[in-house]
């Protein structure tokens, strides 16, 4: 597992840069509650037919910050995009709220912070 | 198509894959995962299989008319909820003495009524326990 | 003037087994738009796993994360925290945990044969395979003592040795299987019924597949080449004979032989492990508490689950993570029904083998 870190305003160019489609599987978004009201956002890729390839981009947050949305380079992106944005409570571009949770549920049930 | 016309002739004297139940008994399993079972003459009082239970199906509570048993130091009952149990047998391999004081078996619980009082009763004891706790 | 209508796909429907609703926005009979609803049976279990539960008890909590690939969870978990403690299990143990992964392949692939088979109107074919199925349930029950909820990985190994009758009855059962997955398969390339549903029908060219990233039987039956067995080092999958299996036409039709071809797999490695189980203990003991981040992947019956785990040196976990195969090939599914007749969609739905308690978690 290789872990790169990258900042909000330039994961874009980044992922751009790196995503080959046809040599890179997008596997997930994943998100990270840490202390101080911060939070770990990760975009995993790993190859395609080879051992146990994996590449994590990660940018540290602060939850009210906004994060840009991939889904105009991988497509698959944007169901994880959703569930960050349930789970965590914090904004991605272009993508809505509500994929697991209703409006009358319990809110941001990973963010460590707002139970 | 023929070959199912003759399949669909066939089928009409196969033997059906299901069982007459409750004229033929169901086969029980001998190694089914079933109930746990406890002696409790055996048990030394190590509460070891009440930490490694991850649903919390046995609890330790103390009582006041508490099972002779020299090891029984703080005057414990052992309780075991098979509604809650998952059937893992953690607990038997967390036992120092499994096969005398935790055993599991291949029995399965039974359906239980509203006069049971599974769930109140069992969250009393919960409650019990982190009293003491 | 251009109109169009939309209809649901759920979330209640019979040809649906799971709770998910599909909108469907058609124009005649053509689906122009797809918009889907999934979250209505999220139970909050990557929640549990780090407030309620300590790290040795949560194999058996995500395993109820879903029925039907509860091995694969509570396996991909379990090597997760294997590789945070840094423990090394013995090779019998390997062998043994392969062997109840295939087994519950060959049983889920079974049973969304016979749905892709009830949802084209063939109930009898759906009862027969549902029927062999029980073959495969028994030796689980077998092996493991249940037939559904295995609870047979722990940390450090498995729970059960295999001993030798019950070794001979699984070649037995397995031996009776193939017969009737070789049955099946003349009847899914050459009944009629079969083919006028599937054949051509819910496409996915590869392009797309490379695209929407799609995963498991559906990104093989497109041709592309990703199968996490081949992937991944930490059970000897190559050693007991493992064959990806892919097609190239991606329809409906190539999903199911893609499958069928996986039950064989799985067989032929079921046999294999049995003919040569090496010697050794089934469980060695792991100590520690876990610290760090460990990415594991397997592939369950559906495609690639992945979890990723991360400990702080304590009993409670910081962050599980669980990535499961529907939840990631939703954009696919849509992008599929894109085009087709709203008349298959049941049909193209059930091809998907979607699984939708392990989505909604
Ligand atoms: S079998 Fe498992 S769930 Fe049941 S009491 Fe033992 S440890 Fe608890
Ligand atoms: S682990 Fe065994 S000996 Fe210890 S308290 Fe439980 S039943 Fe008794």
């Amino acid at each position: 597992m290789k872990k790169i870190e990258v900042s909000l305003d330039t994961v874009r160019e980044v992922i751009e840069g790196f995503y080959e489609y046809k040599k890179w599987h997008f596997l997930t978004l994943n998100g990270l509650a840490l202390a101080e009201n911060k939070m770990e956002v990760q975009w995993i890729f790993s190859k395609y037919e080879a051992l146990e390839e994996t590449v994590v981009y990660f940018a540290q947050i602060a939850y009210t910050d906004v994060i840009p949305s991939i889904v105009d380079l991988i497509p698959s992106a944007i169901i994880s995009q959703r569930e960050l944005v349930d789970m965590f409570g914090v904004q991605v571009e272009g993508s809505e709220k509500g994929l697991y949770l209703d409006e009358d549920s319990l809110q941001n049930p990973l963010s460590g912070c707002s139970l | 198509m023929f070959s199912s016309f003759a399949k669909a002739f066939t089928n009409l004297f196969k033997t059906p894959q299901t069982i007459d139940y409750p004229l033929t008994p169901i086969e029980q399993e001998k190694e089914h995962r079933g109930l746990i079972e406890y002696g409790q003459e055996a048990c030394i009082y190590c509460l070891k299989c009440e930490k490694a239970c991850p649903p919390g199906a046995i609890l330790f509570v103390p009582v006041e008319n508490p099972p002779e048993n020299e090891k029984n130091k703080k005057g414990l009952k052992y309780h075991y909820n098979p509604y809650l149990c998952i059937y893992c047998s953690e607990c038997v391999r967390a036992c120092p003495k499994p096969d005398e004081a935790l055993w599991q078996s291949n029995k399965k619980s039974l359906p239980a009524t509203k006069e049971d009082r599974v769930n109140e009763s069992w969250f009393e004891l919960e409650r019990l326990k982190k009293q003491t706790d | 003037m251009k109109q169009t209508i939309n209809i649901p796909l759920g979330s209640q429907h019979i040809a649906l087994l799971e709770p998910v609703r599909f909108k469907f926005e058609c124009e005649n009979e053509k689906i122009i738009g797809v918009d889907s609803d999934v979250g209505f049976v999220h139970r909050g279990i990557e929640r549990a796993c780090t407030t309620k539960f300590k790290f040795d008890s949560i194999g058996y909590v995500v395993a109820r994360v879903c029925g039907l690939c509860a091995i694969t969870h509570s396996l991909s978990y379990t090597v997760a925290i294997e590789k945070l403690l840094g423990g090394e299990i013995s090779k019998k143990a390997k062998y043994l945990r392969i062997l109840l992964l295939e087994l519950d392949r060959i049983h889920s692939h079974m049973l969304c044969l016979s749905h892709t088979c009830e949802n084209a109107g063939f109930e009898a074919m759906f009862m027969r395979i549902m029927g062999d199925r029980e073959l495969v349930m028994e030796i689980q029950e077998l092996l493991t003592g249940n037939r559904v909820q295995f609870d047979y990985i722990s940390i450090g190994g498995v729970n059960r040795d295999l001993n030798s009758t019950v070794a001979l009855k699984i070649k037995e059962n397995l031996y009776e299987v193939k017969q009737r997955v070789l049955g099946y398969m003349d009847e899914f390339t050459n009944n009629w019924s079969l083919s006028l549903k599937f054949k051509g029908i819910g496409a996915l060219s590869l392009d797309d597949a490379y695209i929407f990233n799609a995963i498991g039987p559906l990104a093989r039956a497109s041709g592309l080449n990703i199968d996490v067995r081949n992937e991944i080092d930490y059970l000897p999958f190559d050693e007991v004979g493992f064959l990806m299996q892919t097609h190239s036409d991606g329809d409906i039709n190539a999903r199911n032989l893609v499958r069928l071809n996986e039950i064989l797999n799985s067989i032929l490695m079921c046999e294999n492990i049995i003919n040569g189980l090496p010697e050794g203990e089934i469980f060695t003991k792991i100590k520690g508490k876990p610290n760090g981040e460990a990415i594991v992947r397997f592939e369950a019956p559906r495609g690639e689950l992945m979890y990723y785990v991360k400990g702080n040196g304590t009993a409670m976990l910081d962050r599980v993570r669980i990535k499961t195969p529907t939840f990631a090939s939703i954009p696919a599914f849509s992008h599929i029904f894109v085009g087709q007749d709203y008349a298959d969609a049941p049909a193209i739905l059930a091809s998907f083998d979607p699984c939708l308690s392990c989505t909604a978690k």
